[in-house]
């Protein structure tokens, strides 16, 4: 390595549509490459459901927004949802005789230093894998239950564990540059104690506040790993009352409430795209943007 | 040399040894009637004097005094300094609190939560310093070092189509005139930074050692971008006195290139936090040795819902805070109802 190679031409960035226009005007095109972009939310707000779409509209080819890219998914919990995958695949074909599944390769990770010991090989992998479809998307779901096990709350722990943030997001961006691969990461949210908030409460990105479910939360894994990721997108999920069409009443006159789940996803910080948000549903077909 | 060596008369060499003048050296910076003073002779004697002292070809007759080489007096540094333009950051506020702007031979520290504008400011900064001097800018070209994979170029293109578009609105210059003159272009803005991705912390050691050499070849370059000095510096290091030693061998250099070149060094920093007095405060990374190595620190932070950037560190600015937005023209002044600059 001499230090003129590292002067570089900077060159557009690539983008994989998120599988939905609504989404993709809210994220500036879609998920860049060479970038790491973390999807931050409660569980069952559809975390993996956009991941699994992303590994699916990454093979749809440049002229309709993907990379015509192959996918590697990485997943710390278990089971894969195979089932919801193919059901995805079914409702968005790619064309016939083309099995999306062929093109999308699984790997679980068991630890933080499990990662750390996967990343040579994904190197590796995607160097030598020579197909039509390259692999030009990876995404880790979730980075949060890595970390779950191995680290205690003291400070001794918590700051190896930020170490290891920095070196995992070292070589995760070091590969996202030099095969120029969008990298997808998934978050949990932890709550957040008012109104001894201490530094969880600090403000990080264009939300004051992140609510979901009624509750007051903030993202895992605290404000060092905040530093390592390049976009960061809250996703959030609220009961809404749905009033009824038809003027149904009971016996005692009163309206029967209907709930609904309002889901918006808002994007806290990126380095290329202004503060935005828009709501968003998840149904068979995958989840879409709402333009309301 | 020796005095004794001088083809001088014993006498005068003995008065020389007698004043302390024992080697010539000492004699280089002296102009004749001070040494004619304190050797109590004649002026021409003292002339014939240093007629053999090494010097730089000539006799400062005006007395000026230059007892080390390389050295200058605080008159002409002030001089100088008033010579120096600034860069803007295009917001008036930050730029009021700086004393005009970003400033040249200098090191300024920019941190920040992530979000806060960093790397818009750093991109703002690369942008404006190709701006003719009387925009605000010193005409020159931007190195950009980016070490987290935060620079975008529709982003750049986009803050500098702005600019572009403001420097016409103000008729800075007017049409015509420029497209003789400059023939520039918001794309030309981007051709005229200097862009450097580094991917691990020796990569990063061994471009700020080369920054000396590609600056001398590119004389061009007026400011240096770091984004983010910090990223790689903070995995395990195992020898953590290896990293101090790392962190402040990187200061020293960029402090030099800064001086020696005349140009801006902005290192754009992360924040963490630090067990003080009972609580968690937040800090910038990197250390408290690392807090001496740029001349001047600036923090950006959120008060309520707006983006202020605080002087936290400068030998000569007063600590202030001023408001600031990032807009998709870049950053610009905050236009809300409660604007005001705070001085503490």
């Amino acid at each position: 390595m001499k230090p003129e190679d590292l002067l570089v031409r900077p060159r557009p960035t690539a983008k994989c549509t998120a599988g939905c226009p609504v989404l993709d005007r809210c994220l500036g095109g879609g998920v860049p490459c060479r970038s790491v972009t973390e999807v931050v939310g409660e569980s069952g707000c559809g975390k993996t459901q956009l991941c699994l779409q992303l590994l699916l509209s990454a093979q749809l080819p440049p002229s309709r927004g993907g990379l015509s890219a192959s996918s590697l998914y990485l997943h710390s919990e278990f089971p894969f949802p195979l089932r919801r995958l193919r059901q995805l695949a079914r409702a968005r074909p790619l064309g016939p005789r083309h099995d999306p599944l062929d093109h999308i390769f699984v790997h679980p990770l068991h630890s933080a230093h499990h990662l750390l010991d996967v990343l040579p090989k994904l190197e590796s992998f995607v160097e030598n894998f020579k197909s039509r479809f390259p692999v030009r998307l990876v995404v880790i779901d979730s980075i949060a239950a890595l970390f779950r096990s191995e680290f205690d709350n003291n400070p001794l722990d918590l700051k190896r564990r930020s170490s290891m943030f920095f070196k995992i997001a070292g070589k995760l961006k070091w590969l996202a540059e030099k095969f120029d691969l969008a990298v997808v990461v998934t978050n949990q949210v932890v709550d957040l104690v008012v109104p001894n908030e201490g530094i969880n409460g600090l403000r990080i990105g264009n939300l004051g506040c992140l609510d979901s479910s009624g509750r007051r939360v903030c993202a895992a894994l605290g404000l060092s790993w905040a530093n390592c990721v390049n976009s960061r997108l809250f996703l959030s999920k609220d009961k809404e009352i749905v009033s009824t069409v038809n003027d149904m009443r009971d016996g005692c006159g009163c309206e029967p409430m209907h709930f609904g789940t309002r889901r918006r996803l808002h994007l806290l910080f990126a380095p290329h795209i202004p503060d935005t948000s828009c709501e968003y549903v998840i149904t068979r077909e995958g989840v879409s943007g709402v333009c309301r | 040399m020796e005095v004794g060596r001088l083809p001088i008369s014993a006498a005068l060499k003995g008065k020389l040894v007698s004043a302390g003048y024992t080697s010539l050296s000492l004699l280089s910076s002296l102009s004749p009637s001070h040494l004619a003073r304190d050797l109590n002779i004649s002026e021409n004697e003292a002339l014939d004097i240093l007629k053999h002292a090494p010097h730089d070809g000539r006799i400062d007759t005006s007395g000026g005094h230059h007892i080390i080489s390389g050295a200058q007096t605080a008159w002409d540094m002030l001089h100088e300094e008033e010579l120096l333009t600034r860069i803007t950051t295009s917001s008036v506020d930050i730029d009021n609190i700086l004393g005009g702007g970003i400033s040249c031979r200098e090191v300024t520290e920019i941190g920040g939560v992530p979000g806060i504008g960093k790397t818009q400011l750093g991109i703002q900064l690369a942008v404006n310093v190709q701006l003719p001097v009387h925009c605000g800018g010193l005409g020159g070209k931007a190195i950009y070092i980016d070490t987290e994979g935060s620079f975008m170029v529709e982003r750049v293109l986009q803050i500098a189509e702005a600019c572009w578009d403001d420097m016409l609105a103000n008729n800075a210059i007017s049409q015509n005139v420029h497209a003789g003159q400059v023939g520039m272009q918001p794309k030309d803005f981007l051709e005229n930074i200097l862009y450097f991705r580094v991917c691990s912390y020796t990569e990063q050691i061994a471009l700020i050692n080369y920054l000396d050499k590609f600056i001398s070849e590119h004389r061009d370059v007026k400011i240096v971008v770091v984004d983010s000095i910090t990223f790689h510096f903070r995995q395990d290091f195992e020898d953590m006195a290896l990293r101090t030693r790392l962190l402040s061998g990187m200061a020293l250099k960029l402090m030099k290139l800064a001086k020696k070149f005349c140009l801006a060094v902005v290192l754009l920093n992360q924040v963490t936090t630090k067990y003080a007095e009972g609580s968690f405060q937040l800090t910038l990374a990197l250390g408290d040795s690392w807090s001496h190595a740029c001349t001047n620190r600036i923090i950006l932070y959120w008060n309520g819902n707006e983006r202020y950037a605080y002087i936290d560190k400068s030998p000569s600015l007063r600590s202030a805070s001023a408001p600031y937005a990032v807009t998709a023209r870049g950053i610009r002044n905050n236009v809300s109802n409660c604007k005001r600059i705070k001085l503490m």
